[in-house]
């Protein structure tokens, strides 16, 4: 892929669309490359759908433009962009059979009958359902049905694919076996897939880079690792994944991070951080390490008192208290370790620690952006007030 | 209690039957006053055949019929899809103004087409008539049109649409088929709801265009013949047909689409 000759599969300047005096998506511009698998992530409500929409011409912006590989198609209608959607309903034409559900497009743009033939196969065989062509939608399984739908999207060989929340009907382990079957097929088709979804978990696992939105913006994009590792902000930290939130105190000489009530910790500040501002440290769990300490034992970390714990299967996770009485997790794969820290009694005093490469700096936010879905951030808010 | 209740369930089936019933049993009675069986005859039939008037204002029905549900059913099917599938301003205002004329008792209605047809000048006959019929029809195929559309996935037409489909295309393959059945139960109910109408009849019919049902409804003075015993039969074995072949064809989509 030469990203340099090549124009963006899809490029969004200044888009914007309200509703009303509701401004569902706020300017913003974007570039999704050709062949990627780009997902736009974020919790219902924050705007990605109405993005969706009006990538596929469904919703007309109220400002900004799209391009399709180069081109600017705002004055394109649906039909005539080079992109085809999988609806989270599937959509599927219920009273036409699989095969026909899937040369519905070959037909609708006439298409010689020989090569119609051909390419409904092929796509059927690509979704592994050959032998279901004379079905009709109702006599297949969710995750058949799922397939027939990724089949008609791609059969026209569009230069998009976006796929709305696609799996959100699947129960869980078909869903886990799709995220990899998808995948695997748009590696095949070698199309750009924009796959709109709140699972974090579906957006890291099949991914070449992701869009992370809150209310209408774009917070972050980049790789599944990078947004993991290197979030950009309190949201993107604490929606992806779990994440412990500190709000400190940027040193005098600028070089480390102090939280009130706790004291020094440790942080790779970046260079030029103004002494004196405030900050916010985000912690992974399993980047934190706890041991069981005598209370009265003086130690290098931060003082806790173990809260509870649970057993998951694959690691243990720790709630503890600070001092400050935030609470925080800190989780650690099952094993030998885990199992002694498991064996640590409820209200023990524990001993927290982590590197500096760990704890990554962000600015400090209004706190109200924060999602209080994780009960460890929740609880910071308070500690932090 | 049981026993009650299904005697009660039977008594009410024979009051429901008995008249079409009697009605096939009377049109091949050779008396000819009605209550009396004299014996078995297709004489009635015959005179039927023979009646022009009443074969002229079966035509006339039939016509004005299969016009005012055609009518009904177009404009009844675009009026439910611009009220179902687009945001329109004032929507509760219109589907309230088409359902109206459900409310509003025929006669007034009657009197209301007359006055508006006289003093437009135009003449009573087929057009006045189908005008007539079509005021009452549409409000029926539109309500049956609306149901059938919002229970249908939005996405369906915004998919074809994706694939490259135009709306006439999007139409003629994805909303017709998936609406046939609807569409025909607008046209039928229009259309019998038409055929058998006297109220609005009987004000917009002109000379020469009259009815079926006003047709009988005068031979009340004279004295109903059998000939009208007849007439009924047909229309009832006719009715069966219909209902039977839609029946049919509905029992076939169920049982060729089975629910996994």
């Amino acid at each position: 892929m030469n990203e340099t000759t090549e124009p963006p599969a899809v490029k969004l300047t200044g888009l914007t669309k309200s509703f009303g005096a509701n401004r569902v998506v706020q300017p913003l511009d974007l570039e999704i490359r050709q062949g990627e698998f780009f997902s736009i992530l974020g919790p219902s409500g924050c705007g990605k759908t109405t993005l969706m929409r009006m990538i596929t011409g469904f919703e007309t912006p109220t400002g900004g433009s799209v391009e399709l590989d180069g081109k600017n198609v705002d004055a394109v209608s649906t039909k005539s962009r080079d992109l085809n959607m999988l609806f989270q309903s599937y959509a599927l034409f219920p009273h036409l059979s699989v095969y026909e559900n899937v040369a519905f497009e070959l037909r609708v743009r006439r298409t010689a009958k020989r090569e119609i033939d051909t390419r409904v196969r092929e796509a059927l065989e690509l979704v592994r359902l050959g032998a279901f062509a004379e079905r009709k939608p109702a006599e297949l399984s969710g995750g058949q049905r799922q397939r027939v739908a990724l089949a008609r999207a791609v059969v026209g060989r569009p230069a998009v694919v976006l796929l709305d929340e696609p799996l959100g009907a699947l129960d869980q382990k078909l869903r886990k076996e799709m995220q990899f079957e998808l995948k695997r097929m748009q590696r095949e088709v070698g199309i750009t897939f924009i796959y709109v979804t709140h699972d974090q978990e579906e957006a890291l696992t099949m991914s070449d880079r992701i869009a992370v939105m809150s209310e209408g913006r774009v917070l972050q994009v980049a790789s599944p690792t990078e947004i993991y590792d290197e979030p950009a902000s309190r949201f993107v930290a604490t929606f992806i994944g779990s994440c412990n939130i500190l709000d400190g105190v940027v040193d005098a000489q600028g070089t480390g991070v102090v939280v009130p009530g706790v004291g020094a910790v440790p942080a790779l500040v970046p260079a030029g951080a103004v002494p004196g501002s405030g900050v916010a440290l985000a912690i992974r769990p399993e980047r934190m390490s706890m041991r069981a300490v005598g209370a009265s034992a003086t130690v290098d970390g931060v003082r806790a008192t173990l809260v509870e714990r649970a057993f998951l299967g694959d690691e243990w996770t720790f709630h503890v208290r600070l001092e400050t009485g935030a609470v925080m997790t800190v989780s650690v794969p099952s094993g030998e370790t885990a199992a002694e820290l498991g064996s640590i009694a409820d209200g023990a005093a524990v001993v927290l620690s982590w590197s500096a490469a760990a704890a990554r700096v962000l600015p400090a936010e209004a706190s109200a952006t924060a999602p209080a879905s994780a009960p460890a951030t929740s609880a910071l808010k308070g500690a932090a007030a | 209690m049981e026993r009650l209740n299904s005697w009660i369930a039977r008594l009410v089936f024979v009051f429901l039957y008995l008249p079409i019933a009697a009605l096939i049993v009377y049109s091949f009675n050779s008396s000819e006053v009605s209550y009396r069986f004299d014996g078995f005859t297709f004489r009635w039939y015959a005179e039927l055949f023979r009646d022009q008037m009443l074969l002229e204002s079966l035509r006339t029905s039939a016509l004005v019929g299969v016009i005012a549900a055609v009518l009904a059913t177009v404009i009844g099917f675009l009026s439910a899809f611009a009220l179902v599938r687009f945001r329109v301003k004032g929507r509760a205002f219109f589907v309230g103004a088409i359902l109206i004329p459900l409310i509003v008792p025929e006669i007034v209605l009657g009197v209301s087409l007359l006055t508006v047809f006289s003093s437009a000048g135009l003449p009573t006959g087929i057009v006045t008539l189908v005008l007539g019929h079509v005021v009452i029809t549409l409000p029926l195929a539109t309500l049956v049109l609306m149901g059938a559309m919002s229970s249908l996935d939005p996405s369906l037409s915004e998919a074809a649409t994706d694939l490259g489909a135009s709306p006439w295309v999007t139409f003629r393959r994805v909303l017709f088929p998936l609406l046939r059945p609807s569409i025909l139960a607008a046209f039928l109910l229009s259309f019998t709801t038409s055929f058998s109408n006297i109220v609005i009849s009987t004000f917009t019919a002109g000379v020469g265009t009259t009815t079926l049902p006003l047709r009988i409804y005068s031979t009340l003075r004279t004295g109903l013949t059998p000939e009208l015993n007849a007439l009924g039969t047909l229309l009832v074995v006719a009715t069966l047909g219909v209902i039977l072949l839609v029946g049919v064809a509905q029992m076939r989509r169920i049982l060729a689409g089975p629910r996994p």
